[in-house]
């Protein structure tokens, strides 16, 4: 990937294309080679990835969301953490009822986890619409309070009936390599495939996107034409919580099962860098989680197949490094909506 | 105007620092001391011990205190274990046993000085990482006795005796060897050929010790198996806190062919567990525990652990001080196999007399897991 | 404005009184509120909350030795508060002072291991700028990869303590490790006793040097023309770029800055309370830095009273734990609530009803100046 920009030809594809573009094109040429010499590890590979980019991508729609609307959001990992701890006691005190089959359980469950998600959004909105408060504090706080109460409240021993489980989408799963991977996943992972699509349309080919973005770079001027900016904000806030909400209901409804404290482990935190190195758009977000999803799933790969001489740490750095190098090399500046961070004072 | 606004002010911020101070000095009239704080001098720490803690003073009454490493006491773990012989002292031995948890790595020292100022008779540190804060402490408080779990104790073997303890016994435990059994089980339940551990990170030596003995062990029983393993790209404080690391790794060593998943990592292992229940047809070995009793989710696919008894190694630690014959230096703990449970079906006669065969090659030294730390 | 007002209608003794009130009230509701709402949670889990906050109080300030424990807790919490705190006034956020911080502990670890014979007048600060140093290079790695790429500063910090932490654990268990014989734990050795920075009674020097470093932040930042650039392209960078002023230069300067402070931060850390480096043993310490520098209101001088505040939690909780049998995670709730009354001022000053304008003015200049 690296030789790409120092080819003219591969210059031209990348000027039509986009850098994501080429990115991905590049690496599809990658996947399909690999597939032809090893099936069963490339599939492996790119199903991890899936699973690996779910999370960040989520957490990046919810930030890309908020930011576009001029609300920085950096409690994605509190809103996430907090959302998978409400999902999961829901999972487990409604599945004790005993009165729902583990289906319906495990839907009322992720819909609390998204309320729970949506609630610290409507606080961060509260915080910085209404009291003006300072974005990042107001995120640095829904982070930190995230972490106590979920690690005050929770108790062990807490069982579950289940998790989500993989769905096949009939014949489509069938087919070799693109089938098991994108066919056959748990619900979220296709929920969070749609609402890439989704979030993207409404962005930017509906009046609502419109108004919300308009709130995002230029307040006072969607304010004279009668956007009401507090409600654009506060409502886009609280939808983007919910999809952090769900970020955090996959990683305990649908990939692990259950909870443990500080399980989301700093995704929120790359969520927010997927999100600027995808350029604020849910098509660059979700790129850029694939590549770092990519990256995990590579480091994991290579320390199984354990024939690199290596020590291990560096095999772990990777997908760090490659962000780095990918963000320098090929991305590089990117400028975020310019009402962000700015609480509207209305004239 | 102005002037009736700061009163209430101050009138609200009189009543709040009231509330605290009444309360502040209501609450610890059960232990006087702690309110006159400011006064109190030299034997101030001895006082409340005696009042507040019951007697861990006199003579007849046995206090036990755990320290754990960092992370919780609840951890389906070492810790866990730990406690729950403290806990055993308690049930058996009528020992009046408290805990704290290690909330940053730094506080080992400080954290242990608050159950020796107490008067703790019996100190139970967990973790290797507090092996050098136990030992230092152990030097401090020469009349207390110090369990330290999973702390090789390196100064039985040097020529020096100045540094000797009488009041520090490490519980160590051959690791290798338990995970040599897991892998055996492991070599011998593959069908594909291809087994998998998930693991916490080298950083923790007990942690590569089940993973070269379970490879050693799968190899044992089948020179061709395919062995596939990784440890947690994080360092030491996200390596065994992270289950969807665990469980999506699972998934792929799973996606690429391995029937058997060891899961060697604390809660990071325990997604592994987890994420296998799922997957029809593959078997998870659990570690440190029966996970049967731990990880209820795992049932489905849980065969077996590969287990270190820290539980009754730390209450026969416990009993020993009690008893006036505390066996200080390296206390070598059990290891074995947890029983088979639910799925003692599928493992064939064949498969348990040959892991009886291995386990006693391993006790009587005929069989070498090959796994020799430091050298 | 206003705050003349503020003081002519109070009468001309109360003036500087009402300063400290302006300044204190606030930060001070904060925390008592923080510390109701606390106790409202540890009741409701059927915790007594009078006896979780006096063994938390016992715990950090009970003695000459719990006191000394706070300080410990505070200094590397000064270093990366003030680390991110320069950055903010830049307009940067580095997210990464805790790489910054790990790089600087093993580079100080390793001066302070490797090298034998040095008088302690010359060890000990080599060691320190030998962190310092470290930490400023890791810092001034992504001000330039902003400056000359564009790439944003709050992913390559993220994405650069997470190699920070590969890189620090493979030199503990690699090439730097303890080859005492009988250690299997993966850290470097014990530094030299000339690397080591002392205790003076129960006070750490290192706390001395971070409040030494707070007052020399202070200096750069308003006293001189490096700080007053620093502090335009923070509010304008464009304008900056009119009047004249290097923005790229501006910005790596800030950068390196920002990252000396939290290696400093991390080399005290070795040299002062571990005495070597060990992996999990500086968790944190840089993104505690986050909220201590927003606690602080982002000032030098609002970042002490700020990281002893958290420097006091942290080092109370066992004691917490032991007396009372209350989880430690209960401090982040109450930290969380305090940087939440802070910030929200508007709160606080609707509670006390009173002189709203003249406490806006104060607190938009921060504390202490």
């Amino acid at each position: 990937m690296e030789t790409t920009i120092s080819v003219p030809i591969w210059k031209q594809v990348w000027d039509r294309l986009g850098v994501m573009g080429t990115i991905i094109i590049v690496v599809l040429v990658g996947i399909l080679i690999s597939y032809m010499r090893d099936p069963q590890v490339t599939s492996a590979v790119l199903n991890s990835t899936l699973r690996q980019s779910t999370p960040l991508v989520l957490g990046a729609l919810c930030g890309l969301i908020g930011e576009r609307t001029g609300i920085i959001n950096i409690g994605i990992e509190g809103q996430m953490l907090f959302a998978a701890f409400a999902g999961f006691l829901a999972n487990v005190y409604i599945g004790q009822l005993g009165i729902f089959p583990l289906g319906v359980t495990l839907l009322l469950a992720v819909l609390v986890g998204i309320a729970a998600g949506a609630l610290l959004g409507w606080l961060l909105a509260f915080m910085s619409v209404t009291l003006k408060m300072d974005q990042i504090i107001g995120g640095t706080v829904i982070n930190i309070l995230a972490i106590g109460l979920t690690g005050y409240f929770y108790q062990v021993g807490l069982t579950t009936q289940g998790k989500l489980q993989p769905i096949s989408l009939g014949f489509l799963a069938d087919i070799p390599l693109i089938g098991p991977v994108l066919f056959n996943n748990p619900p979220i992972t296709y929920i969070t495939l749609l609402l890439v699509v989704v979030v993207h349309y409404v962005l930017f080919y509906t009046r609502w996107g419109l108004r919300s973005r308009a709130v995002g770079e230029y307040p006072s001027a969607a304010d004279t034409v009668g956007v009401n900016v507090y409600f654009m904000r506060y409502a886009n806030t609280i939808i983007a919580g919910g999809i952090a909400g769900l970020a955090g209901v996959f990683l305990t409804l649908e990939a692990v099962g259950s909870f443990e404290r500080l399980m989301t482990n700093g995704r929120g935190f790359v969520a927010l860098a997927v999100m600027i190195f995808g350029k604020w758009t849910p098509f660059g977000a979700w790129g850029a989680a694939l590549l770092f999803g990519f990256a995990t799933a590579m480091q994991t790969q290579l320390q199984f197949q354990g024939d690199l001489a290596i020590p291990h740490q560096f095999i772990g750095m990777l997908p760090y490094l490659l962000t780095i190098v990918v963000l320098a090399g090929f991305v590089g500046r990117s400028r975020p909506p310019a009402a962000e961070g700015i609480p509207y004072e209305k004239e | 105007m102005l002037v009736k606004r700061s009163y209430l002010m101050i009138i609200l911020l009189l009543v709040l620092g009231m509330a605290l101070v009444a309360c502040g000095g209501d609450a610890p009239a059960a232990e006087e001391p702690a309110a006159e704080e400011p006064a109190a001098e030299e034997p101030m720490a001895e006082e409340p011990a005696a009042e507040a803690d019951g007697d861990c003073a006199s003579e007849e009454v046995l206090c036990v205190g755990l320290v754990t490493d960092v992370g919780e006491i609840d951890d389906k773990s070492f810790n866990q274990s730990a406690w729950e012989g403290a806990k055993r002292a308690e049930a058996e031995l009528g020992a009046k046993v408290d805990f704290i948890e290690t909330k940053d790595a730094k506080d080992y020292a400080a954290n242990i000085a608050l159950f020796a100022e107490n008067d703790y008779d019996v100190i139970v540190t967990v973790g290797f990482a507090m092996g050098e804060a136990t030992a230092i402490a152990a030097g401090e408080y020469p009349d207390i006795d110090f369990i330290g779990v999973d702390q090789f104790q390196a100064w039985m073997f040097d020529d020096d005796t100045a540094n000797d303890f009488t009041n520090l016994a490490g519980l160590i435990f051959p690791e290798d060897k338990s995970g040599f059994m897991a892998g055996a089980l492991a070599g011998m339940l593959s069908e594909t050929g291809t087994i998998a551990a998930v693991l916490g990170t080298d950083l923790v030596p007990p942690v590569v010790a089940f993973k070269e003995g379970y490879e050693a062990g799968a190899a044992y029983v089948n020179p061709d198996i395919n062995f596939i393993s990784t440890y947690h790209p994080g360092g030491m404080d996200v390596a065994f806190v992270d289950p969807e690391w665990g469980a999506s790794t699972a998934k792929q060593a799973i996606d690429q062919g391995a029937d058997v998943v060891f899961g060697a990592g604390g809660k990071t292992g325990n997604g592994a567990l987890i994420e296998v229940a799922s997957n029809e047809g593959v078997f998870c070995i659990g570690v440190d525990t029966d996970q049967w009793e731990t990880v209820p989710e795992a049932h489905p696919c849980l065969v077996s652990s590969a287990m270190k008894l820290i539980t009754p190694g730390v209450f026969d630690l416990i009993k020993a001080s009690q008893d006036g014959a505390f066996p200080a230096g390296n206390f070598l703990g059990e290891v074995g196999l947890a029983p088979f449970h639910d799925l003692d079906s599928q493992v064939s006669d064949e498969i348990k007399a040959k892991l009886e065969e291995i386990d006693a090659g391993l006790r009587d030294g005929s069989i070498e897991t090959g796994y020799n730390p430091g050298g | 404005m206003s705050d003349q007002t503020v003081e002519e209608g109070n009468g001309r003794s109360s003036g500087w009184l009402q300063r400290i009130w302006n300044t204190t009230s606030v930060p001070v509701g904060a925390v008592l509120l923080a510390a109701l709402i606390g106790a409202a949670i540890l009741a409701i889990s059927g915790a007594n909350p009078l006896d979780a906050y006096a063994a938390l109080i016992k715990g950090s300030f009970g003695d000459s030795a719990a006191f000394g424990r706070t300080l410990e807790k505070a200094t590397p919490l000064v270093f990366s508060g003030l680390a991110v705190a320069f950055a903010f006034k830049a307009g940067l956020f580095n997210i990464g002072a805790q790489g910054q911080l790990l790089v600087g502990a093993i580079v100080a670890a390793y001066v302070g291991f490797s090298i034998e014979g040095l008088p302690a007048i010359i060890h000990a600060p080599l060691a320190l700028i030998a962190g310092a140093a470290a930490g400023a290079l890791y810092g001034a790695f992504p001000g330039a990869l902003k400056t000359y790429t564009g790439a944003n500063e709050v992913i390559t910090t993220i994405m650069l303590n997470y190699v920070a932490i590969n890189l620090t654990d493979f030199l503990a268990d690699g090439p730097w490790k303890d080859l005492t014989p009988g250690n299997v734990v993966a850290r470097t050795p014990k530094i030299m006793d000339s690397a080591a920075i002392p205790f003076i009674g129960d006070i750490p020097v290192g706390f001395l040097i971070a409040i030494l470093m707070a007052v020399v932040t202070w200096w750069l930042l308003w006293k001189t023309t490096i700080g007053f650039e620093i502090r335009t392209v923070g509010l304008n960078p464009h304008g900056a770029q009119y009047a004249g002023i290097k923005v790229a230069f501006t910005v790596i300067l800030t950068m390196t800055l920002s990252g000396l402070l939290a290696g400093m931060g991390g080399a005290i850390e070795t040299q002062g309370i571990v005495g070597r480096f060990q992996p999990g043993f500086n968790a944190n310490l840089g993104f505690d830095g986050i909220t201590v520098a927003l606690l602080g209101k982002t000032h030098p001088f609002g970042v002490i009273p700020a990281a002893l505040l958290i420097g006091a939690m942290k080092a109370g909780s066992s004691q917490m734990q032991f007396s009372a049998d209350v989880a430690k995670e209960i401090t982040d709730v109450i930290m969380a609530f305090i940087l939440f009354f802070v910030a929200a001022d508007m709160i606080i000053r609707w509670i006390l009803r009173s002189r709203a304008e003249g406490e806006k003015i104060t607190l938009s200049s921060g504390w202490g100046s």
